[in-house]
């Protein structure tokens, strides 16, 4: 049973390192396709609607800001004395 | 012709070729190249069926709609891996991909398992060369899917540009027998992941029924946003860590941070 699980998780991990292998851009692309279907589905949010392009670029690029923030602040990419 | 498919797709596409190009040298060099070239050919006869299966039956049954956004979410996944890798490499957060310490270290592996040169078939050989051969050609196929899924007659568009990604870099890399090391490869991938980020960007917003102005010239508007926001990144990063870069572009055995087994 052991074996049968962690053949899946190596699968799944597999399928996740092809795709993406980085949790932040995951993450940060995941909410942001949340937060544009609650604007589109949500009529309490209807008035949202105009800017979801802007919303969508700036999910983007706070993405990309957060998962390279991630590694300048990496204990490895400390500056050398 | 879709133009923008055919170059995205092209300059995706020629990335992966050069890197299983790279190991099926290799599986030609060590053992020998009727192994290499049947499990390259094993591995393309495999690609083939699956990107005539998954494609015509994405086109065929799924919703336009419902395609975009898988697309347009699976491209911002693709592209913002690829503009991270390569902005830090540009940055010094990573070393520059180097094709050509990638063959030698690999022609090295090969030979220190000790075997002469075969004439038959050698297991080593073909496996080696299917096996890179199948994961590069599935991100191809990946990609000829995804960008051709998004438009009528897009999957001929995309293929004619992996298309022809396949053959140039084939044709290149027969005519100097080297492991293509002059191609710039990390600008490469940083255009490709502008150009990945940018479809998706796209693509997900039309999914949600945002129409973009201009229409598909926004798609140039998007590509140089992503373009102006990547130079600030590399330039803001570079002043926050001069010395960081300054140490390993004089020293290229400064530790660094793994790969955590990404291919791109």
């Amino acid at each position: 049973m052991n074996s049968v699980l962690r053949a899946i998780w190596r699968a799944i991990l597999a399928v996740y390192n092809f795709f993406v292998g980085d949790a932040v851009i995951l993450i940060g692309v995941s909410l942001t396709m949340v937060v544009l279907a609650m604007i589109n589905f949500l009529g309490g949010l209807a008035s949202l609607r105009g800017a979801s392009g802007a919303i969508l670029i700036v999910g983007v690029v706070a993405t990309l800001l957060f998962t390279l923030g991630r590694e300048v602040f990496r204990p490895e990419n400390r500056q050398p004395t | 012709m879709q133009w923008a498919i055919v170059i995205a797709a092209f300059l995706a596409s020629a990335v992966e070729f050069v890197e299983a190009f790279t190991l099926v040298l290799v599986a030609g060099i060590t053992t020998n190249w009727r192994s290499a070239i049947l499990g390259a050919l094993g591995a393309a006869a495999v690609l083939a069926v699956i990107v005539a299966t998954l494609g015509v039956a994405l086109v065929t049954y799924v919703p336009i709609e419902v395609l975009r956004f898988v697309v347009g979410f699976l491209l911002l996944l693709f592209g913002l891996k690829w503009l991270k890798n390569a902005i830090q490499r540009y940055t010094g957060l990573k070393l520059i991909h180097d094709e050509q310490a990638a063959y030698e270290a690999n022609l090295a592996e090969a030979r220190a398992r000790g075997e002469p040169a075969k004439t038959g078939l050698d297991t080593f050989g073909v496996l080696l060369s299917f096996k890179s051969v199948l994961l590069e050609g599935l991100e191809v196929a990946f990609i000829v899917i995804s960008f051709g899924g998004s438009g009528a007659g897009g999957i001929g568009n995309a293929a004619l540009g992996a298309l022809g990604a396949g053959v140039l870099v084939i044709a290149v890399g027969a005519l100097v027998q080297a492991p293509l090391k002059r191609i710039p490869e990390n600008s490469l991938k940083f255009v490709v992941g502008i150009m990945l980020t940018t479809f998706g960007t796209f693509w997900g917003g039309e999914s949600f029924g945002i129409n973009w102005p201009f229409a598909d010239l926004f798609l140039l508007i998007l590509a140089a946003l992503y373009l102006v926001v990547s130079g600030l990144l590399i330039t803001g990063i570079r002043l926050r860590l001069p010395r960081l870069v300054k140490a390993r572009a004089t020293s290229p055995a400064t530790t660094l941070v793994p790969e955590k087994g990404v291919q791109q």
